[in-house]
């Protein structure tokens, strides 16, 4: 902590706590601002901070005339089951790489993890002929095969940054007592890794609900879209310059990945944290 | 080894597999009008070098990588400190101030679009209203003004990442220490300069090559925003790349492009690398 004992000091970090919560939160207030607005409020040239006659329109027609909520339902699906996908296979890939030792543990950690530095758009030239060959190009299921380069490769290191801290005699002694290896791995490692499977889950979740780019390359019926590219295309094509109703629904597909975030941050930050800065 | 087998396997069928593809597409002729591939040696390559165009989306690139990544440390680093200071409502407002990190991209860039619309924005309004300009500036359709907003939303949703790393990191400084310079009568600046900043430096440099290679792969926020526009001046490398490959369907070109990309990437990879693997 730094010291602030002069009145002036007490002034300059207010006014930069100001600034920058200013700066942080301003763009989601105008969001919500926006979205509750008439559109004849939305399009005055001095535009109003907080709406004057408060509605709901935005939100009816962005849930009515648009197919949000098929993309929320194809997002939860693909961010769920990649998330889930991303978890059990990391864990298990992090368990094996931090308490077992076998030949070319280090290369192939080491190339697992470096799969992060990929450019993502030179791997969909190849994912997207491969898909078409094989049937996954616009299934949902292709779309959560090509996420895993997002989290996985970070989610293999933080899981094993929290293994290899378990102590080695807590896994002999069960050994000795005679468990088996699944056993070891289900009652004794994964409850102990509880925060770091929250951390990692919620982390590929974020980054698949989040996605733009692939979902709009490898989905091509509007019927599996996501929420990126669906919201991308809805407002730049037929109701362009609706910024009321896509001020809403920005809000809509924001709500699921912002209540996750309430419920889960406290474990989020420090593990994601915990793995890089050491 | 048994262990990591489910994840080697997906690992090589959906990542090594088409990033070595894509690597070798890089040496052949493949077009929409001739997809089957031609093998062409280093033509590609040769084609770049000779195109000014190129040249010029690898100085956007290299400009937008660096000052965004600068801005974002730089950022990051002072809401640490400030967030490490004890104040009322800290943790509501850390908590909060996450949100820019947590929304999905379209989401990002339909904000920041909204705030830079030339008639009926913010900004312009605020601009307007303090007399700094006179005239609506039409800020995604002049070639500078969008290089600003495509840079400004991505510092905007990345310093929350920054700070939580910095602000980690932050908790290693002594308080010892920091009260000894007190007593020396250290103000703040000099605190930060002798004390935090040389024991959180490798914090710092971590965070920097992260954000590095995160803002060398973002595409989303400009795809969305500014489609690399206008007049090419937010093309960047995964912009060029993805236009080259998805709408001139020219995949030896996009490829070749990507492997100059991917040797980008490469060097602040390397740093981030050598960290994770000095402790393994």
């Amino acid at each position: 902590m730094l010291p602030v004992q002069h009145r002036h000091e007490t002034w300059v970090f207010r006014g930069l706590l100001t600034i920058f919560v200013f700066f942080l939160l301003m763009p989601i207030l105008w969001m919500l601002s926006t979205s509750f607005k008439a559109p004849e409020e939305v399009f005055l040239k001095v535009p109003t901070i907080i709406p004057e006659e408060p509605t709901l329109r935005n939100y009816m027609r962005a849930l009515t005339e648009t197919r949000i909520l098929t993309y929320l339902y194809n997002g939860l699906i693909v961010s769920m089951t990649n998330a889930a996908l991303t978890t059990v296979l990391a864990a298990l890939a992090a368990y094996g790489f931090a308490k077992f030792r076998f030949k070319g543990r280090k290369s192939l950690m080491f190339l697992m993890i470096s799969a992060q530095m990929f450019p993502y758009a030179v791997l969909l030239i190849s994912l997207y002929p491969f898909m078409q060959r094989t049937g996954l190009f616009d299934t949902r299921s292709g779309l959560i095969l090509a996420y895993l380069v997002f989290a996985m490769p970070a989610s293999i290191y933080i899981l094993f940054s929290y293994i290899v801290n378990l102590p080695d005699e807590l896994i002999e002694a069960a050994r000795m007592d005679g468990a088996d290896e699944w056993l070891i791995l289900r009652e004794l490692i994964l409850p102990l890794l509880t925060p770091g499977l929250i951390t990692v889950f919620l982390y590929s979740f974020m980054w698949s609900w989040n996605d733009l780019l692939y979902s709009l390359t490898l989905i091509s019926s509007e019927t599996k879209r996501t929420v990126g590219p669906g919201l991308l295309l809805t407002f730049l094509g037929e109701m362009e310059q609706d910024w009321g109703a896509a001020m809403a629904g920005s809000v809509i597909v924001s709500l699921p990945i912002i209540l996750a975030f309430t419920f889960l941050q406290r474990f989020f930050v420090q593990g994601l944290t915990a793995g890089a800065v050491k | 080894m048994a262990l990591t087998l489910p994840a080697l396997c997906l690992f090589v069928l959906f990542i090594f597999y088409p990033f070595l593809r894509s690597f070798g597409l890089a040496f052949f002729e493949s077009t929409l009008f001739n997809p089957d591939p031609v093998w062409v040696g280093l033509q590609n390559f040769h084609d770049l070098i000779q195109d000014p165009t190129f040249h010029r989306t690898w100085t956007t690139t290299l400009i937008y990588v660096l000052v965004t990544t600068l801005l974002t440390v730089m950022l990051g680093f002072f809401w640490a400190l400030i967030l490490n200071q004890a104040f009322t409502g800290r943790t509501i407002v850390r908590t909060v101030t996450i949100l820019p990190w947590i929304l999905p991209s379209t989401v990002t860039a339909f904000l920041w679009a909204w705030i830079f619309n030339g008639q009926f924005g913010l900004l312009n309004a605020v601009l307007k209203g303090a007399g700094v300009i006179d005239q609506a500036i039409i800020w995604l359709a002049t070639p500078s003004g969008a290089f600003v907003a495509v840079v400004i939303a991505k510092v905007w949703l990345s310093t929350p990442v920054a700070m939580s790393f910095i602000l980690a990191g932050l908790q290693s400084v002594s308080s010892e220490e920091v009260d000894a310079a007190m007593m020396d009568g250290c103000g703040a600046g000099s605190i930060i300069r002798h004390v935090i900043v040389p024991h959180i430096f490798p914090t710092l440099v971590i965070v920097f090559v992260l954000q590095a290679m995160a803002n060398l792969q973002q595409i989303d926020t400009i795809l969305a925003m500014t489609r690399g526009g206008p007049a090419r001046a937010t093309t960047v490398l995964s912009i060029e790349v993805y236009q080259k490959a998805f709408q001139e369907w020219n995949m030896g070109l996009a490829s070749a492009i990507g492997v100059a990309w991917f040797f980008t990437i490469a060097i602040p990879a390397a740093v981030y690398l050598h960290s994770v693997f000095k402790r393994v």
